[in-house]
């Protein structure tokens, strides 16, 4: 049987006054029909004017605090396991995005956990310290005052690959008390959507800050109309997605971007004794496993290095073993044709270097849902084709393996270590230099902390705009005081 | 059509014998097809030492072959990075190069001993789907010639069709200065004043640039009944990209050729027989090629058919591939279709869903 679900988030726009397309997704022999919202140009200035004065009636004049509350309590219930609507969710996105139901619940589980009271006070004090700016005007220590505010109108242009990735844009802009206008992903067209019915029921107030439409990716006119209508616009996708956007956007909105990135683990010859290479390879296979390496902090490469007892080509057999026997605690998505032939070239040029005498050796066979390439040295390959594959490459020290992600700095995201601390402190500068914009611990590379430097950038403070009220303004003003002198 | 000398070299004569003779019979023969290629096979295995190692690799040799499916398919890459030829490159008449797309700094290539098969592979399937029947007519080469592309599988192939099938009044109109637009446009008036049917044929990216030339001077013809065109390549990787639908529209208006009489090749460099559709007045349109061509669809990791009906990843068991190897692996995605299969363009590699580097950008990268 075919589940049909809507998709999207129109306030103020009643269903039959927009045009749907449907979409099937299907895995593991399960079908569920999405109907997508259209909105015409005209409909989407009319949201965007909706969501604005709401934002500016109910949001900015909530304490920021109160958004936290809210916010927390929306969570709250998406977290609530015992919840039908949940426990749909869970069903659902396994199916839209393909991925492995527990590997889906769990992922989402961690994704929200990350956006609880505490943790979004932290995301807070991380980017405002004195998160009161968004309320009202503060003092500075150097004279003056200042406060911040967020966009009238937020943008936000939405990947498929991940599920729970428009919540990082979603409650940064609640955060900062902008209103929301988002364009779902036709990959995964239902977490926002879910995200803005819980918070409307918790929160009626904000009902009406936020929308959530579709349209297929590179659609001009409804594009240059989003970009238009925004103050600030995020958009998460490939180069090409990226360029488009920097097309449409006019002058004076800010575009902030998020593209392919490169992530990559890094096990240091202090991790390669009996016993920890083996929790090594456990945590190295988790990088790979989770999301099957959609993310852009999902591992693609690993540097191994030489010198220890167990030897970088003895780490990838160890590597496989984790990736075989986990295949079936988390099974693969069913990949595309286009993913499969991705697949299937990767492969082919991992075995035409083979042929070709470079001394590499392909683990895994055709039937297995994971492949890596182990590496003597470095070859001229891409270093996964995603879906459970990626390169092994035996380094002499790690510092090489810094040198060598040098050459992709600008798509550079997270370096994932197994090292000692001396090592940890050594590398760093050198990674940072390289290109890496966040260095965290083997195993927990698919999970960023909240607040994280996403990018290198600030999740919050790049969406505001500051006004400050010099020292001079006050100053002059004390000059016309009803008690001046 | 010359007779082919069966003492070339590259091939026992028993089978190139055998070959050319099967090629002869019409429709071949399931039983006939799947002993030659088997044949062939073990030939190519013990000449052609790339081949032999790919093979070993995959713990497939003709001991375990029984079936032309079982014969490994070379993905076309391996033409960029292996020598494949049973007979040494350099005793090789023809060696045809790839344009190349993602990997353009390597070409892929494909040596031929000589071209007796691939000469008579082409005409023999050209004389049927294109020129259906007729023996020769005026036509219009809208590629550079064999002097000026000798290395292109296309520019001989068209060159074939020329001196093979055309009639006095024949002849290019691209050469090292581009297109000959005003020789064109007096060609085609001049045909549709004789009432003569006439064929125009050319890589589909020179049918644009001549249809804007055309649109810029604001002409259109009617070529008279009978008249057709060939168009391939498609256009990937061209400074325009028009859908292709779209595409057989405007040379209906251009040149008032009626889309069953539009006829699209599919060829490859790495392979020694066409494929061609019966116009193109449906989309996308059936593809078949001859007796001596047959393909699969299947999952490109692990080399398996495909369930019926699911698209796939187009592999070529070509008997006219005598030297180099008989199956390859494309990158193109197809559907079994009546008859033959349609043609679903190029799988892109993984379609990135979202911020997680793929296969092609990373490629884009390293270039940079």
């Amino acid at each position: 049987m075919t589940t049909r679900i809507a998709a999207g988030y129109l306030p103020g726009l009643p269903a039959e006054s927009l045009a749907w397309e449907s979409r099937t997704f299907r895995a593991r022999g399960q079908a569920i029909e999405v109907a997508l919202p259209r909105p015409t140009p005209e409909q989407l200035i009319l949201l965007a004017a909706k969501v604005r004065k709401a934002a500016q009636e109910n949001l900015a004049v909530m304490p920021v605090m109160d958004v936290v509350d809210a916010i927390d309590r929306c969570i709250a219930r998406m977290l609530d396991a015992a919840d039908p609507a949940r426990q749909e969710m869970d069903r659902l996105l396994s199916i839209v995005t393909g991925f492995d139901a527990e590997m889906t619940r769990l992922g989402i589980n961690a994704i929200l956990k990350t956006f609880r009271r505490p943790q979004l006070l932290r995301f807070l004090a991380e980017d405002f310290g004195d998160p009161g700016l968004l309320d009202d005007f503060r003092p500075r220590p150097k004279g003056g005052w200042t406060r911040a505010y967020g966009p009238k109108l937020l943008g936000h242009v939405w990947a498929g690959n991940v599920p729970g990735l428009p919540l990082w844009s979603l409650v940064s802009g609640l955060l900062v008390k902008a209103g929301s206008l988002g364009k779902l992903a036709s990959d995964e067209p239902l977490f926002a959507g879910w995200f803005a019915r819980v918070l409307a029921e918790v929160e009626p107030r904000l009902a009406d800050t936020l929308a959530i439409a579709w349209w297929p990716g590179g659609d001009a006119q409804r594009e240059r109309t989003l970009a238009q209508q925004s103050e600030v616009l995020t958009v998460y996708g490939g180069d090409a997605t990226l360029a488009a956007w920097r097309a449409h956007a006019p002058v004076g909105t800010r575009l902030l971007e998020h593209g392919h990135k490169l992530s990559a683990g890094l096990v240091s010859a202090a991790a390669l004794d009996a016993r920890q290479s083996l929790i090594a390879a456990r945590l190295a296979a988790t990088d790979m496993l989770r999301w099957d390496q959609q993310g852009c902090y999902s591992a693609q490469i690993f540097y191994v290095e030489r010198g220890a007892r167990v030897s970088p080509r003895e780490f990838a057999r160890q590597l496989a073993g984790e990736l075989s026997a986990r295949q079936y605690q988390f099974t693969r998505r069913d990949l595309s044709l286009e993913e499969a032939q991705s697949i299937a070239a990767w492969r082919q040029a991992v075995a035409m270097q083979a042929a070709r005498g470079a001394d590499v050796e392909l683990l895994g066979s055709s039937a297995d849902p994971w492949a890596l390439a182990y590496l003597e040295s470095a070859l001229p390959l891409p270093p996964s084709a995603l879906n459970r594959t990626a390169c092994v490459l035996a380094v002499d020290s790690l510092d090489d393996a810094a040198a060598s992600l040098s050459a992709q700095a600008a798509y550079l995201q997270t370096v994932g270590l197994m090292a000692s601390p001396e090592e940890l402190f050594r590398l760093a500068p050198l990674l940072g230099q390289a290109g890496a914009t966040r260095l965290c611990a083997l195993g927990s590379m698919t999970m960023p902390e909240s607040g994280w430097h996403h990018d290198g950038r600030f999740s919050l403070l790049d969406l505001v705009r500051m006004v400050d009220i010099d020292m001079s303004a006050e100053q002059a003003a004390q000059g016309l005081a009803d008690y001046r002198d | 059509m010359n007779k082919p000398d069966i003492a070339a070299p590259g091939l026992a004569p028993d089978i190139l014998r055998d070959l050319l003779d099967f090629m002869d019979r019409p429709g071949g023969g399931e039983d006939a097809f799947n002993e030659l290629a088997l044949r062939l096979f073990f030939h190519q295995f013990q000449h052609n030492h790339a081949f032999q190692r790919y093979c070993r690799q995959l713990g497939k040799t003709p001991r375990t072959a029984r079936h032309w499916r079982d014969i490994p398919a070379v993905p076309i890459d391996g033409f960029k990075d292996l020598t494949l030829s049973c007979v040494p490159p350099e005793r090789c008449e023809r060696v045809f190069m790839t344009s190349g797309t993602t990997r353009s700094d390597i070409k892929g290539r494909h040596y031929h001993p000589h071209l007796q098969v691939y000469d008579r592979s082409m005409a023999m399937h050209f004389a049927q789907r294109f020129m259906r029947g007729e023996a020769r007519m005026r036509m219009g080469i809208l590629f550079p010639s064999e002097d000026m592309m000798p290395n292109s599988s296309l520019a001989h192939y068209l060159a074939l069709a020329l001196h093979g099938f055309g009639a006095p009044g024949s002849g290019y109109f691209i050469d090292e200065n581009g297109m000959d637009v005003d020789a064109l446009i007096a060609t085609l008036s001049q045909a549709e004043r004789d009432g003569e049917p006439y064929a125009l044929l050319g890589a589909s990216y020179s049918f644009v640039h001549l249809m804007d030339a055309l649109s810029a001077r604001n002409l259109t013809f009617r070529l008279p009944p009978g008249s057709r065109l060939l168009d391939t390549g498609g256009f990937k990787g061209q400074s325009r990209e028009i859908p292709m639908q779209a595409f057989y529209r405007q040379l209906h208006a251009a040149f008032g050729v009626r889309a069953d009489d539009c006829i699209n090749m599919y060829g490859m460099t790495e392979l020694s027989t066409q494929f061609y559709d019966n116009g193109n007045a449906v989309h996308p349109p059936v593809k078949s090629g001859p007796h001596w061509i047959r393909t699969r669809l299947v999952d490109p990791v692990t080399g398996s058919d495909m369930p019926a009906g699911e698209r796939g990843i187009l592999a070529h068991c070509d008997l006219a591939n005598f030297n180099s190897v008989t199956t390859i692996l494309t990158e193109d995605a197809g559907i079994a279709a009546d008859g033959g299969f349609l043609l679903l363009g190029r799988a892109q590699g993984a379609q990135a869903k979202g911020c997680s580097m793929a296969m092609d950008a990373f490629l884009k990268a390293a270039q940079a």
